[in-house]
Order: structure tokens, then C-alpha cells, then sequence
């Protein structure tokens, strides 16, 4: 192609090449907007895991938790603490003679601590008296 | 004229009157494209409308000229001296000289270039006076401006107002997509970024069956117990003064209580909630038995 035919077809050529730059933008756009498409939920499928996974690790396999059990041995006198065993991440305890409020006191803790109930019971030992006994892990 | 018998540079040509016809006019026109865009009308009753021709406007003082050119005619006088088109840098017209052309200048032996009431005009040399002193055409002498392209003066299928118009609208829609593509893309860069971090602080979670596996272990563990502490606070819902607790146990996922009521009346009311909070109720007399699947 000579400078001449260059010059005969400047118009058409100028606009085949901003034809082909608007095409070459507009896929540009589209397959971004495809990108997007496919990737957000994806991504955000990924973090909302991985943050549900961290949230879950700190809750349930929270590493501090062997120290703030141990607040289960002297919630109450300790003349009601019949056992208090606590090994590796599982604590075994057990209450008797408790009066309601104690009951209320030792119940309540243990709902608000995110620790694995394994075993829970509460037995009327006498008239407004009761006994407990709970395992743990975490 | 004798033909060239070869070129190795692309030249400048000035053509003479008879490749063209001139007309200046006194318009009240601002740019050149406006003046282009009358430039056919005004050469009417001068032209052969079997010819395609092609217009120069360039300002002239205070006025406008015209050039009316047939390219193909050129073209075909190029040929015939032997210069190839494509050699054919500009194309400049006599006309274009007045300035340089005060005085006559020879062209051959049988033409003079004469400036005629500011008109560049072919003269024979028999008309001129046979002891007028003629000047030689120095190019060296002046510079050449406003040339026209051999290209550029055959017709293009689109016009350069539309290829303006269009070009600029492709450029625009151009832009614009790229500026949007561009916006769109940045859009999942925050959460890009957010992930790449959580996962360089976790390599473990970058496969996704290592996050569904810890999901599985802790998703139920996570809906159990909070189940069974709902169910507890559901169960000292119903207890009070008339309505104590005798037993509760939680064992292998299932809860279960005993509660002693006062009266008929109350053991109702506790059946009735326990049944709303979807416990299996049982039991007879003034005893309660609950319990529910967790």
C-alpha cells in the first residue's frame, strides 16, 4: 500500500481504525463486566468461608478457654463442688446442695462461654436443692 | 514536454494555469471547510459537468480563492512525462505564486508565466514584448505552502465532515467503554485484595475442600449448641414459683426436663408453652415431661 492509496482511503481508514478501537473498547468493557460477573461471587463466596471458619476456630477451639473454665471451681462455695477435673480441652465438675440461685449462677456461665456441652444435668436433690453435673470441651 | 526518465526522491510539482481554473471571491465565510463546502457551486458555468473535479480553497488578502483541478487529468500528464504518481509529494498551482511572479518568467521557449491583475496567466511569447527581460523560476526563492496530495484529491467514499462526526463518536464510545471496563474491573479489586490477604494469612484455606471439611466439622457443632442453649432458656421460661424444676438432662444431642407444677391450671400453661417452643410434651397429673430433638 503506497502513500497515494494511504491518501485516497485517509477518511475510510480513520474510521476503520476508531470503528475498531470503539469494537476493540466496548469487548474491553464486556469481558470485564464478564470477569466481574463470574469472579465476585466467587470471591466473596471464599472470604464469607473463610471469615465463617475463623469465626467458628475462636468460638469452638478457642485456646483461652482452659483458663476461664477454671472460674467453675470457685463460682460457688466449695463445700458444693463435688468434682472439678479439667484435662487437656474437656472439664468434668459436678455440684450438689446448690439453691436455685447458684443453680442460675453456674447454668448462666456456662450458656454465655462458647464451650461444647457434652453432657449437662440438673436433679433435685430436696426441697429447693439441687444437684449438677456437666462435661465440656472446647 | 520531454519525459523524466527516472525519479529516486518524491518532488513538489507547480502546475501552470491550463491544469486548473481559478475564481476569487469576496465571501463572508470564516474557515476553509466553509468555503470547500460552496467551492463546487461557484465553478458551475465554468466547468465540463462530464468531469469529476476536484477544489483547492485557500485565503487570498481579504478574499477567497478557488481552484477547480481534474486529478485524473493530472495524473494522466504525469504519466505522460514519465512521473510515477506515488513521487508526487505536493501538488502546488501556479496561482499560488503571485507573489514571486512579478515579473514574467520563461517557462519554455514557447509560454511565459505573466501576473495579470493578480492572476497567475499563460501567455504565449509571441504576445510579449520582444525586449521584455524574463526571470528564471527560482524555488529557492519563496517557500511553498498550502500544497495539496495527490491522495487526498481523488474522492473519498466518506466525506471529512463525516469522518469527523463518526470518528468522533467511535472515539467517544471508545473511551467511554474503556473508562467503564476499567471501573467495573477496580469494583472486585477491594474484595480481591481482602481475599489475597486472609489467604496469605491462612495458606491452609486456599483449597477449597481444606474449607469445606473445616466448615463440616464446625457448622454442626456451631447449630447444636446453640440449640441446646435455646432450648435451656426456653425450658426456665417455663419455670416459676408454681412450676419447679426436677430434672433436666442433655445427653447425645436431645434434652429433656421434669417439671412439677401446683395446680392444673399452671400445668397447662407450661404444657402449652413448651408445645409453642415445638417440645414433645408428655406426662400426667400435675408433672411435666419435655424434651426435644436438638
Amino acid at each position: 500500500m503506497n502513500l497515494m492509496t494511504i491518501q485516497r482511503y485517509k477518511n475510510e481508514i480513520i474510521l476503520m481504525l476508531t470503528f475498531i478501537f470503539a469494537i476493540t473498547a466496548f469487548y474491553y468493557k464486556f469481558s470485564a463486566s464478564d470477569y466481574v460477573n463470574k469472579n465476585r461471587a466467587i470471591i466473596q463466596k471464599q472470604i464469607s468461608e473463610i471469615n465463617t471458619i475463623e469465626s467458628y476456630k475462636k468460638q469452638w477451639a478457642n485456646k483461652g478457654m482452659a483458663n476461664k473454665v477454671k472460674l467453675f471451681k470457685t463460682i460457688v462455695p466449695s463445700a458444693k463442688v463435688k468434682r472439678f477435673s479439667k484435662k487437656s480441652s474437656k472439664l468434668v465438675a459436678s455440684y450438689i446442695n446448690l439453691t436455685s440461685n447458684d443453680l442460675n449462677k453456674i447454668t448462666n456461665k456456662l450458656l454465655n462461654m462458647p464451650i461444647q456441652i457434652v453432657k449437662f444435668q440438673i436433679r433435685e436433690s430436696g426441697k429447693n436443692r439441687f444437684s449438677m453435673e456437666f462435661t465440656c470441651k472446647w | 514536454m520531454k519525459p523524466i526518465m527516472s525519479l529516486e526522491n518524491s518532488i513538489d510539482i507547480i502546475l501552470t494555469p491550463q491544469f486548473y481554473t481559478f475564481i476569487r471571491e469576496e465571501l463572508d465565510l470564516k474557515f476553509a471547510y466553509q468555503a470547500k463546502q460552496i467551492s463546487e457551486s461557484l465553478f458551475d458555468d465554468y466547468l465540463n459537468n462530464s468531469h469529476e473535479y476536484q477544489y483547492h480553497v485557500y485565503k487570498c488578502d481579504n478574499r477567497w480563492c478557488f481552484i477547480a483541478y481534474n486529478i485524473n487529468e493530472i495524473d494522466t500528464f504525469l504519466e505522460s512525462i514519465g512521473i510515477e504518481k506515488h513521487r508526487v509529494s505536493k501538488i502546488y498551482f501556479a496561482q499560488q505564486l503571485l507573489d514571486t511572479v512579478e515579473f514574467p518568467i520563461l517557462l519554455d521557449e514557447k509560454y511565459v508565466l505573466q501576473n495579470i491583475d493578480d492572476v497567475v496567466t499563460l501567455v504565449p511569447r509571441q504576445l510579449m514584448n520582444p525586449n521584455i527581460e524574463y526571470y528564471p523560476l527560482d524555488t529557492n526563492r519563496f517557500k511553498l505552502k498550502n500544497g495539496v496530495t495527490m491522495g487526498s484529491s481523488l474522492n473519498s467514499y466518506v466525506s471529512l465532515k463525516e469522518t469527523i462526526l463518526l470518528g468522533s463518536i467511535f472515539c467517544i464510545l471508545g473511551g467511554i467503554s474503556i473508562v467503564e471496563g476499567n471501573r467495573i474491573k477496580a469494583s472486585i479489586s477491594k474484595d480481591d485484595a481482602k481475599l489475597t490477604e486472609l489467604l496469605d494469612e491462612n495458606p491452609r484455606y486456599t483449597s477449597s475442600m481444606s474449607r469445606e471439611s473445616i466448615l463440616a466439622k464446625y457448622e454442626p457443632i456451631n447449630r447444636i449448641e446453640r440449640a441446646k442453649r435455646e432450648a435451656i432458656k426456653d425450658i426456665s421460661k417455663f419455670l416459676s414459683n408454681r412450676s419447679q424444676l426436677k430434672r433436666l438432662t442433655i445427653d447425645k444431642n436431645k434434652i429433656r426436663a421434669e417439671i412439677n407444677t401446683d395446680n392444673r391450671t399452671i400445668n397447662r400453661q407450661v404444657k402449652e408453652h413448651a408445645r409453642a417452643k415445638k417440645f414433645k410434651v408428655s406426662g400426667s397429673s400435675l408433672a411435666v415431661k419435655v424434651e426435644k430433638n436438638l
